[in-house]
């Protein structure tokens, strides 16, 4: 009896060790458009994603910080990816979406013109960014490459920092 | 290790208890020092500490405490008078006595103190042969003095007493207090049914040092001593009769520590709670208008006000876990008075009352740093010396006032002194010399303007920096503190008399009452704590003087700054003939801020921005109002700030933008008219009857999604066809909202309802309806009525 739970126990250990492996060099991404870009940032850092709805503006901020907004209890900043991405200001449509992110202890809403899909993309298919984008001020973590297009994967940290 | 931690925590949490307390003793003692129930108390602090001390091995304390004893013991049995210059040495012993509790909670360790100096002293002092200066030499009240010798006298066996009897005695005494204890406790468990027994041991002695609940004690050796005064037997035996009750009380209050963090949790939740509260009683009053009359409403308003009642007791009841007395923070004054009389040599007393206010926590916290500056203040500044107090007629013996009580929803600490008062000319030209004001301010400046430069930064009035004043830098410490607090301060001051000095803060600084202002389309929150009136003025009444808006407010010249102007608010709504004027009050200054709408008072719950967008001027915090959207807290005092730099701007909007899109007509389809109706069906009827026309037609499904719509400019509507009965906002509020932009006055908006009552006709015109259609209705009727309000030109027909 007992060696049967053992080999029981072994196999599933073998199994457990095999999923790590596979999610060891396996980022999980949410990718999203702003303007014509496609961006992605790590699903681990992404709290929740929700419809539009209304926000308080706040006074003596950039354009792109559009203000604060009620997320269950928790007062919060909404960003304006657009803006802050130096493209010119859109309308909300019905694919607009504000992704809520989380770093540490920091947390932002960021609007997006429209989710695209969860990405699965093995390491070795993540290119550093390019040199001219490098060093520690840039928002880029990286880039992504699909089949048919690559995608710029963002730095939550960076983007959660406060710029003014 | 970890039993030894234990202890050490308890040793510590007990040790500072009995440390808070032994200042205010040692002080009350000074002034009876055969006062034998206080010196037993402090006595048995000292030993407490000490017998603790030496069993976890703080050597350092437990040597220090062990000659604080030796001094203590023999004042206790009358071998010592406690003189000013011996006390002096006894509270300094005291307070390397807490130093070395600090080092000890930081470290667990009690070294890096040396106390070598203050025990020899100690030492001296106990000995009797030390020099430390004798006594009768410096004894301010010979009566008591008098009497404390002959009492001496009696007991003489004491003074021959060695170490080992002392101790001996110690330990009978301690024995006693023990098995005192104890019947207590058994008393307690008896649950009041028993009288507390006797205390066991036998006391053959005419002095006990057993801490007897009557005065028995004294009358005994008064009557026994043949040359005491017949004075000192109600003075020493007054605060003795006192003293035993206060301690029972303490003694038989039941708590429970816990920890802060559960608390600030609890308060958290109860924030969260307040914010559903008021969404509750928000939805309660949509449901209410929209079922008036309904059976079930009543139902739901009582369970509506039953979760309000709940939650407000409960938040109440949460606060008061939050709550200190301020005694926590009074108690350390009569020792710094003590000193500072001495040090300035001033006589100065201290009379505090309400010291059992209760404050937040976190407000008792904050406080204690202001009173020490105004206190100071009033000692160093305020108080003369006896000699000028003489010469002027007032008692050589200076008095400052503390006291503390509540006043509505806030707390009032207010300090009184009966010192030389503030000179209003002074301060004025004491400002001018160092550049703070200029000497127009100092021109226009009232008296009350004039008392409250003492609080600008750089500000003193002493000749000379002393090492309790001077520096220019206190009382600016408390303004900045007690405005932190959201707290006002107000100064009184007759020259000659005294000045007297109000703190006022609020009760807690989580939740808070707040007015509720529009400005536009915005909502702000001002803390209640902050605002003096409001008042509601045509715009005629606003001067400009010099680039900025006043207003006279009574006899006052009130500057006035508009919200817009500090929170950069676009102004696209038309600006009423009236105006409201909300008049900040800040310590000693007032600004009138001027809003389009007041909406009410309610309780709020402050939520920090965020780490992201903390900091911004003149935002304090944001809250959740009861419809979910999030409302910013104004920042009174930056506010205070920013309107020094804000230009006035008209208040008259230019209407340059307002009304000027009006496009040629050139084909059918450049008519727009919007759809506003819940039901698919009705609006699909809508469409059918004017699709013929081939006008361009937008649907909304609801008041808000219409005004949205409109809002978002993308087309320039011709007219709108509004339902009346819809969710979120009906067409009368539609209306209502629509006619408040400048851009859409002429907008025809035409009401499409099944309501054919008058008075909803009438409500209909109201709100600015031109039409008023009732279902049903014939498709060519509309499509005439549509027409004709946006001016179809015929040959597009």
């Amino acid at each position: 009896m007992s060696d049967k739970l053992k080999q029981i126990i072994n196999k599933q250990n073998t199994q457990q060790s095999v999923v790590t492996d596979q999610l060891d060099d396996v980022v999980q991404l949410v990718g999203f458009v702003i303007g014509e870009e496609e961006y992605a940032v790590p699903i681990l850092s992404i709290q929740e994603i929700i419809k539009p709805f209304s926000w308080t503006r706040v006074p003596q901020v950039p354009p792109y910080v559009m203000g604060v907004f009620n997320l269950r209890g928790a007062v919060i900043p909404l960003i304006d990816l657009r803006l802050k991405f130096g493209l010119a200001p859109k309308k909300h449509s019905d694919e607009t979406r504000f992704i809520v992110m989380r770093h540490d202890d920091d947390v932002a809403g960021f609007v997006i013109d429209r989710l695209t899909m969860a990405i699965r993309l093995k390491k070795d298919h993540i290119g550093a960014p390019p040199d001219t984008m490098s060093g520690e001020e840039t928002m880029i973590d990286g880039v992504g490459k699909q089949e048919d297009k690559i995608i710029t994967i963002l730095k939550v940290n960076k983007l959660l920092e406060r710029d003014f | 290790m970890d039993e030894f931690q234990e202890i050490l925590q308890d040793f510590l949490v007990e040790s500072f208890e009995l440390v808070e307390k032994l200042d205010e003793d040692l002080v009350e003692l000074e002034a009876n020092p055969t006062d034998l129930e206080l010196l037993n108390g402090i006595f048995r602090v000292a030993h407490t500490v000490k017998g603790a001390s030496s069993f976890l091995n703080f050597d350092v304390l437990t040597h220090l405490t062990h000659h604080m004893e030796d001094v203590l013991n023999k004042a206790r049995h009358g071998d010592l008078i406690l003189t000013p210059d011996i006390m002096d040495v006894v509270l300094e012993s005291i307070d390397l006595m807490k130093e070395l509790l600090y080092t000890i909670r930081d470290t667990s360790a009690d070294a890096g103190i040396d106390v070598s100096e203050c025990v020899v002293r100690l030492d001296k002092v106990s000995g009797g042969d030390g020099d430390v200066e004798t006594p009768a030499a410096v004894e301010p009240a010979p009566v008591v003095e008098k009497m404390v010798v002959a009492a001496a006298e009696e007991e003489v066996d004491y003074d021959n007493m060695d170490d080992n009897e002392i101790e001996a005695e110690i330990e009978r005494l301690l024995q006693e207090r023990q098995s005192e204890d104890r019947a207590k406790r058994e008393a307690k468990i008896a649950a009041g049914e028993s009288v507390p027994e006797a205390p066991p041991s036998p006391i053959d002695e005419p002095v006990s040092a057993v801490p007897e609940p009557e005065p028995e004690p004294t009358p005994v050796r008064v009557v026994a001593t043949p040359v005491a005064s017949p004075i000192p037997v109600p003075h020493s035996a007054e605060p003795k009769a006192a003293a035993p009750a206060k301690r029972t009380a303490a003694s038989v209050e039941q708590t429970i520590r816990v920890d802060v963090k559960r608390l600030d949790h609890l308060m958290n939740l109860i924030g969260e709670l307040v914010l559903a509260k008021n969404r509750l009683i928000k939805i309660n009053d949509d449901v209410e208008e929209r079922y008036e009359g309904e059976e079930f409403l009543e139902e739901l308003n009582q369970v509506v006000s039953i979760v309000s009642l709940v939650t407000t007791d409960l938040q109440i009841a949460v606060m008061k876990t939050r709550m200190l007395p301020i005694g926590k923070v009074f108690n350390k004054f009569p020792r710094m008075i003590r000193d500072l009389s001495r040090e300035l040599s001033k006589e100065i007393e201290l009379h505090i009352s309400g010291e059992d206010t209760e404050l937040d926590k976190s407000i008792v916290e904050e406080i204690g740093d202001p009173l020490v500056h105004i206190i100071r203040n009033s000692c160093d500044h305020g108080v003369e010396t006896p000699g000028i107090r003489k010469a002027q007629g007032k008692e050589e013996k200076g008095n400052i006032n503390l006291k503390a009580y509540n006043e509505g929803n806030q707390i009032v600490i207010q300090i009184d002194d009966d010192g030389k008062g503030l000179d209003a000319d002074m301060l004025k030209n004491k400002s001018l010399e160092k550049g703070i004001i200029t000497e127009k301010e100092a021109d226009n400046m009232s008296d009350k303007e004039a008392y409250s430069l003492i609080f600008k930064p750089g500000f003193s009035t002493a000749a000379s920096v002393t090492s309790v004043s001077g520096r220019g830098v206190g009382m600016d410490v408390v303004k900045t503190n007690i405005e932190k607090l959201n707290g006002m301060i107000d100064i009184e001051s007759e020259i000659g008399k005294g000045t007297s000095i109000k703190l006022k803060i609020p009760l807690t600084l989580a939740i808070i009452q707040a007015l509720l202002v529009g400005v536009q389309e915005e909502y702000y929150a001002i803390p209640l704590a902050s605002v003096l009136e409001t008042v509601r003025i045509s715009k005629d009444e606003i001067y400009t003087v010099e680039g900025r808006s006043v207003m006279r407010l009574r006899d006052e010249v009130l500057s006035l700054v508009h919200i817009g102007d500090i929170f950069e608010v676009e102004r696209i709504l038309d600006a009423n003939e009236y105006v409201y004027v909300v008049v900040l009050g800040l310590g000693t200054s007032k600004l009138g801020l001027i809003v389009d709408t007041l909406v009410g008072q309610e309780e709020i719950v402050i939520k920090s921005l965020g780490d992201y967008l903390k900091g911004i001027e003149g935002i304090a915090g944001a809250t959740i109002r009861g419809d979910g959207g999030v409302t910013l807290i104004v920042d009174v005092v930056a506010i205070m700030q920013m309107a020094r730099s804000v230009k006035a701007t008209s208040l008259v909007s230019t209407s340059a933008s307002a009304g000027a899109v009006s496009h040629e007509k050139n084909k059918a389809s450049d008519y727009t008219v919007m759809i506003v109706d819940d039901s698919k069906t009705d609006r699909t009827i809508m469409r059918k009857a004017l699709e013929s026309m081939g006008i361009t037609l937008v649907e909304a499904s609801d008041g808000q999604e219409a005004l949205n719509t409109l809002k978002a400019g993308e087309h320039n509507f011709d007219a709108m066809l509004i339902d009346i009965e819809m969710p979120r906002m009906d067409g009368y509020s539609l209306a209502l909202e629509i006619k408040k932009y400048n851009k859409y006055k002429n907008l025809p908006l035409i009401a499409v309802t099944s309501r054919t009552g008058k008075s909803d006709r009438m409500r209909g015109v109201e709100s600015g309806m031109v039409e008023y259609i009732t279902k049903p209705y014939s498709a060519d009727y509309l499509a005439s009525v549509v027409q004709r309000n946006v001016n179809f030109k015929s040959e597009f027909l």
